[in-house]
């Protein structure tokens, strides 16, 4: 190769970058930043074509990478979907724009019970996208006790079993919860006690779980564990031994949520979506496709007879006034970090 | 000759951009506090320095010291009679099996690491294999166990060992090697004596290689370990998210990297001085 | 010459092979399982591979995680090689700490270099997207190709560019005759090394990707909640049929141009 070869191989590379970072077209488009498969295909295309618009999906895998990210300044996104505690923490951190409920007049549709939650009084930011309890799911081939307590998951019968998930605030608030505390205790003395009750358990974890503990459940490696109930759904349909309770201590409420970052440059695009998503067949279509809770309470008569028998989907009255939603601890975090890397290296 | 050493301006300019500025950012924020929102103040401290001596941390960077050795003595020993047999075929072959050894790490990780859970489980099929030939009774825990995260760790890092090994036995001068058996050397003192400290440069670059990377690898900790042990690394991915602690995360970082080169630096002096000695000797 | 390979190195290098090979026969293997969680075999199915090509998400992913690799492998490797002969040509101090400037991107966390990139966009006014991905794996692949290239240029006398040098040659000619053939093995690897990290990055890509840039591995673990598809496994069987065809067909076709002198489709 000469000369001229190589300055033209680095002249191409160039021109490559140069059209890849100038490519785009000229409809609007709505840029959503979300978890993977979070919306029916369809639906999606749906709100393409009716409102002439481009939709770019991209992915997160957690919570703490979207805050991180959007912290940091990666912005560029309209519609992001955090959790609940998350939602909280971004409104404090001054990351996310106030919905106008004037373009979101499908709000009327969300079920009261998720209606001005405890981590965004009076919906200033955020709309429930999903949600879900987290409660105990076992294997009845091989636990034959009945379960109803935090406290069956001490039991010494299912040592090395047991999975727990892979987050110190579940995995604390449920020690806490046992204990009849708050799972958001900032007292020093609560959660310390429950940290020492769960080295108790250490000896029994077979691992600790968040993504794949559906896969550990359905393939029985693991009898017992502390499940999602959305999963606990998934796995029934794999493996019907397995069941799901929400134990009588009460368990951790969860939630997905639609909201809008500060920097948004299409924002009343992004507030359609939202109300479009929210009209009661599209969202019929959507959660019946991606198998989650739907919290539209005008959907119900347009799911299927399957969806709507689904306990684990549609928890009752009863098992949710038992919940209760994780809060901000402030700067107790460092403490819940500190006891979470003690636990899981096993040191001190 | 003196134009050669402007051909490394191009890539001084894209290191201080990209990678110096960045790091002094780094450094800056390590010495910086925090507020309880987890943004960082501008507050001069030593606090998250200081933290990294609990007990608790430093024991944590230790195991991950010993995994790493671990690692690599394993992928070294596994990988230079490969890389030898490589490089001793035929040229045909030679492609093929450079081929073969990278391609399956084309495939995702995470996919790669989650095909290896399936092995391992304890109704997988290494356990049906092994109770089919009778060698056990009952399956083997070997998922969520040091050894599963040793194994995921080996599989994960062997094209880093494998390709420079290669590299420098594929240069080496085997007139020497003919020499040798003509003065009735052994196999295995004229691999002892010659081979191996001609290609001491693939072995150094290959034992960074892997030692670097295994200590900055948590995914397969959590996997294949069932995330029951920490790993510094998994120490400041989770300074940076979940605890929102910036400064003891940057501190961190600093120190593992500093750490990381003292101890490149040392081995490098190490393999030196070996080769060296062997040189003397040969002459 | 020839050394006759002894016979336990063979059997060590089959071992290893099968070594390499097994999870990625189960991976083949599970993109024709009819059940969606990678769990127990429920049955043979062609589904995942048709409703892969359905897929755009996985297909635009696929995309600019090629387009990256490529273009980030081709700069890299270039700069790397650069970079490891002009260290033949420096001063020992200007040595010691270049070497260690270039061990940095290796060593840095992965989340570290992530991070402290998209600050650095943010504050150059960086818009974020393939661009800043690509330059973010430039960054680190460059010092694995200067690394390995390095390592071959060690075991290089300079013997043979003096001698061509006296013999008049200029040093272009010196480079492209002398040098370049005999570092070849080793860029080639470094480019190999290159192209793999950048096709399964995630952690810095995660954080310098910007709207309309998932790549594939930000794609991959963004599922990881609910499950990888078995269309993934199906995408990556597909990829590995598709690399090793292309490279037989490369060198028969070389082979048949060339006569009867056999030769290799890498350069060594």
């Amino acid at each position: 190769m000469n000369n001229k070869k190589w300055a033209g191989l680095v002249l191409a590379g160039l021109m490559v970058m140069g059209l890849l970072s100038g490519c785009g077209s000229s409809k609007e488009t709505l840029n959503i930043y979300s978890w993977a498969d979070n919306f029916d295909e369809e639906v999606l295309e749906q709100f393409e074509q009716e409102f002439d618009v481009k939709i770019n999906y991209d992915v997160f895998a957690n919570n703490e990478d979207l805050l991180a990210k959007i912290k940091a300044g990666g912005g560029g996104y309209d519609l992001i979907q955090p959790s609940d505690y998350m939602v909280a923490t971004m409104i404090k951190q001054d990351l996310l724009a106030p919905l106008d409920m004037n373009n979101i007049p499908n709000f009327a549709n969300v079920s009261e019970a998720y209606k001005d939650p405890s981590y965004d009084p009076g919906n200033k930011y955020s709309i429930v996208y999903t949600s879900g309890v987290t409660g105990i799911a076992y294997n009845k081939k091989y636990v034959k006790d009945e379960i109803d307590s935090w406290e069956d998951l001490w039991n010494p019968e299912y040592k090395g079993k047991v999975i727990l998930l892979d987050d110190n605030r579940e995995v604390i608030g449920m020690a806490l919860k046992k204990a009849g505390h708050s799972n958001s205790s900032t007292d020093e003395a609560e959660v310390t006690a429950a940290v020492e009750d769960l080295k108790n358990l250490l000896p029994s974890v077979l691992a600790f779980d968040t993504d794949n503990i559906k896969q550990k459940m359905i393939q029985e490696e693991g009898w017992i564990a502390t499940v999602w109930s959305g999963d606990a759904s998934y796995i029934a349909q794999d493996n019907p031994d397995v069941a799901y309770v929400v134990p009588k201590e009460g368990g951790t409420i969860w939630s997905d949520n639609y909201a809008i970052p500060k920097d948004s440059k299409h924002k009343e695009l992004a507030e359609k979506f939202i109300n479009f998503m929210l009209d009661p067949e599209v969202s019929a279509k959507n959660y019946e496709s991606i198998g989650y809770s739907d919290p539209n309470t005008k959907a119900t008569e347009f799911h299927s007879e399957e969806y709507r028998n689904d306990k684990m989907i549609n928890l009752s009255e009863d098992e949710l006034s038992r919940t209760e939603w994780l809060g901000d601890v402030g700067d107790k975090l460092q403490l819940y970090d500190r006891f979470w890397t003690e636990l899981k290296s096993g040191r001190e | 000759m003196k134009k050669s050493g402007l051909s490394m301006l191009p890539v001084i300019l894209w290191l201080c951009l990209f990678l110096v500025v960045p790091m002094l950012i780094v450094v800056g924020i390590s010495f910086m506090g925090r507020d309880e929102l987890g943004n960082v103040v501008l507050d001069f401290n030593l606090d998250a320095y200081a933290l990294f001596f609990d007990p608790l941390y430093l024991g944590i960077y230790w195991d991950t010291i010993v995994l790493s050795v671990l690692t690599t003595a394993l992928c070294l020993l596994l990988s230079y009679p490969l890389a030898y047999y490589i490089a001793n075929a035929g040229p045909r072959m030679q492609t093929w099996g450079l081929v073969l050894i990278t391609v399956p790490f084309w495939i995702n990780f995470l996919i790669r690491t989650y095909a290896w859970v399936l092995l391992l489980r304890t109704q997988g099929i290494v356990n049906e294999l092994l109770l089919g030939i009778g060698l056990i009774n009952e399956p083997l825990q070997m998922l969520y166990t040091k050894g599963a995260v040793l194994l995921g760790m080996v599989y994960t890092f062997i094209p880093f060992m494998v390709l420079p090994i290669y590299v420098a036995l594929e240069q080496m001068d085997k007139k020497l090697l003919e020499a040798a058996s003509d003065l009735g050397a052994t196999r295995w003192r004229s691999f002892w004596h010659i081979t191996l400290p001609q290609t001491k440069s693939g072995i150094m670059t290959g034992s960074v290689l892997v030692y670097v990377s295994t200590t900055g690898m948590f995914v397969v900790t959590d996997i294949l370990g069932g995330a029951k042990s920490a790993m510094i690394s998994n120490i400041i991915q989770s300074q940076f998210l979940g605890a929102r602690n910036w400064p003891f995360g940057s501190a961190l970082s600093v120190i593992f990297v500093i750490t990381s080169l003292i101890l490149i630096a040392l081995f490098n002096r190490a393999m030196t001085s070996r080769y060296q000695k062997v040189r003397e000797v040969r002459s | 010459m020839k050394t006759k390979s002894h016979p336990l190195l063979g059997i060590h290098s089959v071992v290893m092979m099968i070594f390499i090979y097994v999870p990625i026969l189960f991976i083949v293997a599970y993109s024709f399982n009819s059940s969606r969680l990678a769990a127990d075999w429920s049955g043979f199915t062609f589904d995942w591979y048709v409703s892969l090509f359905d897929n755009r998400h996985v297909m635009e992913a696929l995309a600019n995680s090629l387009t990256v690799a490529i273009v980030s492998t081709v700069i890299s490797t270039v700069l790397g090689t650069l970079a490891a002969l002009a260290m033949r040509k420096i001063g020992r101090r200007l040595k010691s700490g270049m070497g260690g400037l270039l061990y940095l991107p290796i060593i840095i966390p992965d989340i570290i270099m992530g991070l402290s990139l998209l600050v650095l966009f943010n504050q150059l006014n960086m818009p974020l997207g393939k661009m800043t991905i690509i330059i973010a794996h430039i960054t680190f692949s460059l010092s694995y190709v200067y690394v390995v290239v390095s390592t071959r240029l060690s075991g290089m006398g300079g013997q043979l560019e003096e001698a061509a040098q006296d013999l008049g040659a200029s040093s272009w000619q010196t480079f492209r005759h002398v040098t370049l053939p005999q570092i070849a093995p080793g860029i080639i690897s470094g480019a190999l090394i290159a192209f793999t990290l950048s096709l399964d990055d995630f952690m810095v890509s995660f954080f310098v990707s910007g709207p309309n840039s998932t790549t594939l591995p930000i794609y991959i673990y963004g599922q990881v909640k609910r499950g990888i598809s078995p269309e993934i496994n199906a995408l990556c069987t597909i990829l590995i049929l598709v690399t090793v065809t292309l490279i037989f067909l490369a060198q028969f076709a070389l082979n048949r141009g060339k006569g009867q002198k056999k030769q290799s489709v890498l350069p060594f």
